[in-house]
């Protein structure tokens, strides 16, 4: 009962935000005008709080699903349930101006459980990349002495729905395997409400694609320690494009191009460290991207990394240990992007704080991180965001096996 | 367990409700999403906007065959010339309702008769002149065509003698005056039909057959076209008498019987046109149609004579050849000739009716939404220099060019709305030389 409430009450706080958005500015970045758009990692909630390290952590109260092979270490008798939702204030600085925008949606929904004592799986929906720009911009009417205005707009993004198995080959060894089927739409829009047309480009992209893990563990006196490690390959998306053309009285379609977009090969490892109810790690990861074309002139593409550390560590006082202790978590990110606009690349640096909160009577746990960063440079033709994002993550965990007195 | 429970919650409402207000306290701060322009120099156009004007418009004056003009609230009479339109001369038709009469007192004498006539306020041509207009009684029974309308060129036999006449110095601006044709010898015949009960006043279908109705026909003098209101209590036939012989009595005191209009669509207005000595000349022996450039580079425009400019658009065919362009919008650019419109205002809204190789008044242009079409007036009443119409006929463009072939005998009409079409004399002369009609056409392509 209490859960619906909360889950409603978050839903809620979501339409919220939503209903604003659909009066003002929602942008991811005009930077996800390229390519698959802007690259979302897959760490959820309590991985948001330290920076998004999350490869070697084992799934134990919370789901990773960074690393399939993480749900070895999940307790037999629980099954998690995490939905994600964000909602991410940017302001936009390039030398000439200053704009700012507000982004919020829900973000994933994941499920968790042990099979056996040597089989545990997980799967879900969350985000691989993302499309969100409006771009105002004045055009000349040809011919005469007007301008008009034209904007331009762009949304969907590629979502994964995957099914993660993992494998206890031994006490320290855990093998993991995912299956995910990629999907969704690149849309870019132009268009005139002054005369009523708009040009809608369309690629609708799917594809299935495996990638793997491994989580090795082992103990020094009181002293955990994981290694993990990620490998996926690249892997060319089936591309579909329409593109149509719409004036106040028609409706045609224009074209359907042919259009190459591929994941890249993916590679990351991760290191953890475990003491009591304190634990830190840190992650690096590799996507091999060079050779992806864009169709804007201007950019290319380069292989890139991501580096994040993170600690997470319990409150002190009466509560540490007991049901309503709350965790802290503080980390570091540091990500390059995968494209280069005029030899410059976009990266992206952010500090993260995330706590979370036990929700009392249940076994449920509301993971609230902030990430602080910036994503670009301000340079000639090229923007700098400062971002300030809110995570929010509800983690729900339910006793199966347990018939429960007073429901 | 319970009360727990509850408490924790109220506490995490609470949490999200400051989360809900901060949100909206930062999206309040957010740049509007139609202002957003960062990263503009990222986009790459696939459309082009282009305005061109360059495609021809074939224009000329038609003479409609006929207009009806039956049903309207005002009757016209008149004659008019000037230099462009030459000469219209208005004569109005209508019956007049039968009602019971009262008996009248033995001793009841006849005193005046006179056909009432109102001011409805319009006017055409010269009203500091004298206007002569006589009253004739119809010797033919009006009689509506199938479709129950009369037109304006429709007529009626009616006695050569009139009934009366009137000379005067019209003042249509003077809202409530009237003025009064004296038929005094019809009056008394009508007077003692009715006192000594004849039968022609017996029923509505005597008195119908005894009194046709009237025509109101321009006399000899006068350069004006006047109109009255036509209906019964406006328009009528008003019989005085005395009782009492002893004094005399001011007229408008005496007794008298009323007579008013009889049904409104038996009511119409008919005209004469004589184009003589004007641009028009040629108009009937060219299939009532004549090119701008045979009438010095002018179409005309005035509505219940059925005048109307035609527009015709002999190279649009061209467009079909152009792949990747859609139209997005078609408008007709037009000019009164300069100084044409000082004495007589021009009309505030413009009308297109679609058209056809034989001239006929088809449908009235609608947009997408099949809401009529009608102009815009860009004024320039400084200089007079800048003065036109614009009107958008994308729907009919789109329409015509969707089967990819254009009809060039598919031309449009420029009028008024239907009901001043048949009723006002409103006029426009277009400039077709300079500047010409334009088409403007805004093109995207992609």
């Amino acid at each position: 009962m209490y859960k619906l409430f909360k889950i409603s009450g978050l839903v809620l706080t979501l339409l919220l935000l939503h209903m604003y958005n659909a009066n003002s500015q929602s942008s991811s970045s005009p930077y996800s005008l390229f390519g698959l758009g802007s690259l979302e990692t897959s760490s959820l909630g309590p991985g948001k709080g330290m920076g998004g390290t999350s490869i070697a952590f084992r799934s134990a109260t919370y789901l990773n699903i960074s690393n399939p092979a993480s749900f070895s270490g999940l307790d037999s008798l629980v099954s998690i349930f995490e939905i994600g939702l964000f909602g991410k204030y940017t302001s936009y600085a390039s030398f000439t101006k200053n704009q700012s925008s507000i982004d919020a949606n829900f973000r994933y929904v994941v499920m968790g459980f042990r099979i056996t004592p040597w089989l545990a799986t997980s799967f879900g929906f969350a985000p691989y990349s993302t499309i969100g720009y409006n771009i105002n911009t004045k055009s000349d009417v040809e011919g005469s002495n007007l301008k008009y205005s034209k904007v331009f707009s762009g949304d969907g993004g590629i979502n994964r729905t995957f099914l993660s198995t993992s494998f206890k080959i031994t006490k320290n060894l855990a093998l993991g395997v995912n299956a995910s089927w990629l999907f969704g739409n690149i849309t870019h829009r132009e268009l005139s409400e002054t005369y009523y047309y708009t040009l809608e480009d369309v690629t609708y992209l799917s594809n299935f694609h495996l990638n793997y893990g491994l989580n090795y563990r082992f103990a020094i006196n009181e002293n955990n320690f994981s290694v993990g490690l990620i490998f996926g390959d690249s892997k060319k998306l089936n591309a579909k494009n329409t593109t149509t053309i719409k004036t106040n009285t028609e409706t045609e379609v224009i074209r359907g191009r042919s259009s190459k977009y591929s994941i890249p090969r993916n590679f990351g490892a991760g290191l953890a460290y475990e003491r009591g109810f304190f634990q830190a790690g840190i992650d690096f990861e590799r996507s091999l991207w060079e050779g992806t074309e864009f169709k804007n002139s201007g950019i290319r593409s380069r292989n890139c990394d991501r580096i994040s550390a993170g600690v997470e560590f319990p409150s002190f006082g009466p509560n540490k240990g007991t049901g309503r202790m709350l965790l802290y978590r503080v980390g570091a990110e540091y990500r390059e992007s995968y494209f280069i606009i005029n030899n410059t690349p976009i990266d992206y640096y952010a500090l993260s704080f995330g706590t979370g909160i036990p929700l009392k009577g249940v076994l449920s746990t509301v993971n609230v991180s902030v990430e602080l960063g910036q994503n670009g440079v301000k340079k000639k033709d090229l923007f700098r965001e400062n971002f300030v994002t809110v995570h929010l993550d509800l983690s729900l965990r339910d006793l199966w096996f347990i018939k429960r007195r007073y429901l | 367990m319970i009360k727990k429970g509850t408490n924790s919650l109220t506490k995490h409402f609470t949490f999200f409700k400051v989360l809900v207000c901060l949100a909206v306290l930062i999206l309040a701060s957010c740049t509007k999403i139609n202002e957003f322009t960062i990263g503009d120099n990222f986009v790459e156009s696939q459309t082009h906007l282009t305005v061109i004007d360059t495609f021809r418009v074939d224009v000329s004056t038609v003479l409609l065959d006929s207009l009806y003009t039956s049903g309207v609230s005002e009757a016209y009479a008149g004659r008019y010339r000037d230099n462009d339109f030459g000469q219209i001369t208005c004569t109005s038709y209508f019956t007049f309702n039968y009602q019971y009469f009262s008996t009248l007192n033995e001793s009841a004498i006849y005193d005046s008769a006179a056909l009432v006539l109102s001011y409805s306020g319009y006017s055409l041509g010269d009203t500091v002149s004298l206007l002569n207009l006589n009253v004739h009684k119809l010797t033919e029974q009006i009689k509506p065509f199938s479709n129950n309308y009369l037109y304006n060129n429709t007529s009626f036999e009616y006695e050569a003698d009139p009934l009366g006449s009137i000379s005067f110095y019209p003042a249509p601006g003077s809202g409530d005056s009237t003025i009064s044709i004296p038929i005094n010898s019809f009056g008394e015949e009508l007077f003692d039909l009715i006192k000594n009960r004849g039968e022609e006043v017996s029923s509505s279908n005597w008195f119908s057959s005894y009194l046709k109705g009237f025509a109101i026909t321009y006399g000899n003098q006068g350069n004006a076209i006047i109109g009255f209101k036509a209906d019964e209590s406006h328009l009528l036939i008003k019989i005085y008498y005395h009782e009492n012989t002893a004094l005399p009595v001011e007229r408008d005191k005496l007794p008298s019987i009323s007579i008013g209009m009889g049904q409104s669509n038996y009511m119409f207005n008919s005209l004469k046109l004589d184009f003589s000595d004007s641009p028009l000349e040629n108009i009937r022996e060219t299939m009532n149609e004549i090119p701008s450039a045979e009438s010095g580079n002018r179409a005309y425009l005035q509505g219940i004579t059925g005048l109307l400019p035609k527009f015709r658009f002999p190279t649009l065919q061209d467009l079909l050849m152009e792949k990747r362009l859609k139209i997005l919008k078609a408008e007709l650019i037009l000019e009164p000739v300069k100084n044409s419109y000082e004495k007589i205002p021009l009309p505030d809204r413009l009308y297109l009716y679609e058209t056809d190789r034989l001239n006929r008044m088809n449908k009235i242009l609608t947009d997408a939404n099949g809401d009529p079409v009608y102009s815009t007036l860009v004024l320039d009443e400084i200089f007079n220099e800048e003065t036109y119409y614009t009107i958008d006929i994308t729907s009919f463009l789109i329409d015509e060019l969707s089967d990819r072939y254009f009809d060039y005998n598919h031309g449009l009409l420029l009028g008024l709305n239907q009901n001043s079409l048949k009723s006002s004399f409103s006029r426009l002369i277009l400039e077709d030389g300079h500047p010409r009609v334009k088409l403007k056409l805004y093109l995207l392509s992609y």
